[in-house]
């Protein structure tokens, strides 16, 4: 037993300071300003394809001036992308998880 | 503000931005992630800015004492006072009103009449974290593990930086406090980050929300209207929701450091492979077991003096885990059965070995330590343990009704986040690399299409993290 417990003692510690990205990962990136057009960008994309989840954003955001000004934005945003017919695919996908939730034993 | 939300872009770009502008100009851009972390600090409740300030001034009052007095038993003195300052704002905010009702409570059953008045105290999100950071930090100040900080600007970007402030990982001042010395002449890995980030998205908005709303959250409300099945089932579910829910927020938060230049360490490593439960808490939040380890087991003497002193380190320290989850005698059980867990593995390991032979007695050991861990979350979830015994006690009848709540699709959950676990480790790596080949812009808009399809899948609206209570 005594010699397991020099044993425990030697044992290598857990990875405390491992970076969670290995630097073999970290010698090719972006600058920036790269970051800021890669966010902006997503951004974007979001708000044409994703528009049918801002008006629930802007509810939630509460009664402030803020979201007061922000929610008729988000409805009338949601309904110009819905006329471009850029919400299809977010519907399409809501309604196969909705069919994939309502699958039984 | 949460991660996965419209709020939190907005936030972000707007961060990104001011990066962007101030280019080489380092301490500005740490000033300015200093202003960005309070303000996003203050969404929840801008008066615990204060005490988040408070906190940053006890650790870098305290960092600069310790590195001037000469005598090591003052030095001593100095982080015995900062630490129990620490502690105490916790013990203030988190454990107040726990210990009242508690003594209340003993005073009842011991017959006499007097009670502490209850005070309701509000709990600051993320204090447990930051409290841990300024210990940390003037800790590793008096061990020499770390220099004295002499810039209050890096004192406050450590304890507050928004990407680990509110839930973690625990980033040790020895790590991150030499990131702020200078810039990092790396490049911004840009595709691992925005794989974490996808990743933790649709761990946190597809399976995490599915599985609370489908399962976990009705079975737990109400165990005894539940089966056997059932009841195994919301176990299973609730261990792939909370690994899914936690390593989401801090996949994220690895991310988000890493767009703005900073690394962080890993925190969770497909914890429900472990063999052993030491394995398991060398994979599970990791920042927080090497700090127990680090900062309470090694100090009461580890492994170093005799069996029967390591048991009782390991059990004080799985205690004392437990009560820094929540103020409530289910944490304490629930740290007491790991604790306990972890010295009867050390009993028994002359006899087991550290690692089975044999695949098949690996794969026995998985199970059985995965189930091990299944048990522990049973307390950790119930809302008492009242609860915790009906649904232990659930778990052994009502087999021949077969499931009623747990349909196709989330055991298809279950089972998705219980692969997940498996994956090989080169997969990242590789997906990594090839997205790396994109330009930004192309990253940009494989994002837009990724994030709107993650938010198609999942359900409307966003639960908090689980993690953020602690």
């Amino acid at each position: 037993m005594a010699a397991l417990e020099r044993q425990d003692i030697a044992l290598p510690a857990p990875p405390v300071s491992a970076d969670a990205i290995p630097l073999s990962l970290r010698r090719r990136g972006a600058t920036a300003r790269q970051v800021l057009a890669m966010a902006a960008v997503g951004a974007v994309v979001l708000a044409l394809f994703a528009s049918p989840d801002l008006p629930g954003w802007a509810d939630r955001l509460g009664d402030g001036p803020v979201a007061r000004s922000v929610q008729p934005i988000a409805q009338g945003w949601d309904r110009a992308m819905t006329r471009l017919g850029l919400t299809r695919p977010h519907q399409a996908v809501r309604d196969a998880v909705q069919r994939m939730q309502e699958w039984q034993w | 503000m949460l991660f996965p939300t419209f709020g939190f872009l907005l936030f972000f770009l707007a961060v990104a931005a001011g990066l962007a502008a101030l280019d080489t100009r380092f301490g500005a851009k740490k000033a300015l992630l200093v202003v960005a972390s309070y303000y996003f600090y203050a969404q929840w409740d801008w008066r615990f800015c204060f005490l988040l300030a408070f906190s940053t001034a006890i650790s870098f009052g305290a960092g600069l004492l310790i590195g001037r007095l000469p005598e090591r038993r003052r030095q001593r003195l100095v982080l015995g006072i900062a630490v129990a300052l620490h502690l105490g704002l916790l013990g203030l905010f988190k454990y107040l009103d726990f210990f009242t009702l508690s003594a209340n409570e003993l005073a009842r059953l011991l017959g006499l009449q007097h009670e502490l008045p209850f005070l309701g105290v509000l709990l600051p999100v993320g204090i447990s974290f930051f409290t841990f950071h300024g210990i940390s930090y003037v800790t590793d100040v008096y061990r020499g593990d770390v220099a004295v900080c002499r810039n209050p600007l890096d004192m406050a970007l450590y304890m507050s930086f928004f990407p680990q402030l509110v839930a973690g990982p625990i980033v040790r001042a020895a790590y991150f406090l030499p990131q702020l010395a200078r810039a990092s002449a790396e490049p911004i890995p840009i595709a691992p980050a925005l794989l974490l980030i996808l990743g933790g998205m649709f761990k946190k908005i597809v399976v995490a929300n599915y599985l609370a709303t489908g399962l976990v959250d009705p079975v737990f409300a109400a165990p005894t209207s539940y089966g056997g099945p059932d009841l195994l089932l919301a176990t299973y579910a609730y261990a792939v929701q909370i690994y899914c829910d936690f390593s989401a927020y801090t996949d994220m938060a690895i991310a988000l450091a890493a767009l703005c230049g900073f690394r962080f360490p890993a925190n969770f490593n497909q914890p429900y492979r472990a063999e052993r439960l030491r394995e398991f808490w060398q994979r599970w939040h990791i920042s927080l077991s090497s700090w127990l380890r680090d900062y309470l087991y090694k100090p009461l003497g580890g492994s170093r003096e005799g069996r029967l002193l390591t048991y009782r380190n390991l059990i004080i320290t799985m205690l004392l885990g437990g009560l820094w989850h929540g103020a409530a005698w289910k944490f304490i059980a629930w740290g007491a059965l790991h604790g306990g867990g972890l010295a009867a593995e050390r009993m028994v390991e002359p006899w087991l070995g550290r690692r089975a032979a044999s695949p098949l007695g690996r794969a026995v050991a998985i199970l059985i330590v995965f189930h091990f861990v299944c048990l522990a979350w049973i307390f950790f979830r119930a809302e008492d343990f009242e609860v915790a015994r009906l649904f232990i006690g659930g778990l052994f009848s009502g087999w021949a009704g077969g499931v009623q709540q747990a349909e196709p699709f989330v055991v298809g959950l279950i089972a998705l986040g219980m692969a997940g676990q498996f994956l090989p480790d080169r997969l990242f790596d590789r997906a990594a690399d090839w997205l790396g080949a994109v330009p930004a812009w192309g990253l940009g808009a494989t994002a837009g299409v990724a994030v709107a399809a993650i938010n198609a899948l999942g359900p409307e609206g966003i639960a908090p993290f689980i993690y953020f209570r602690f």
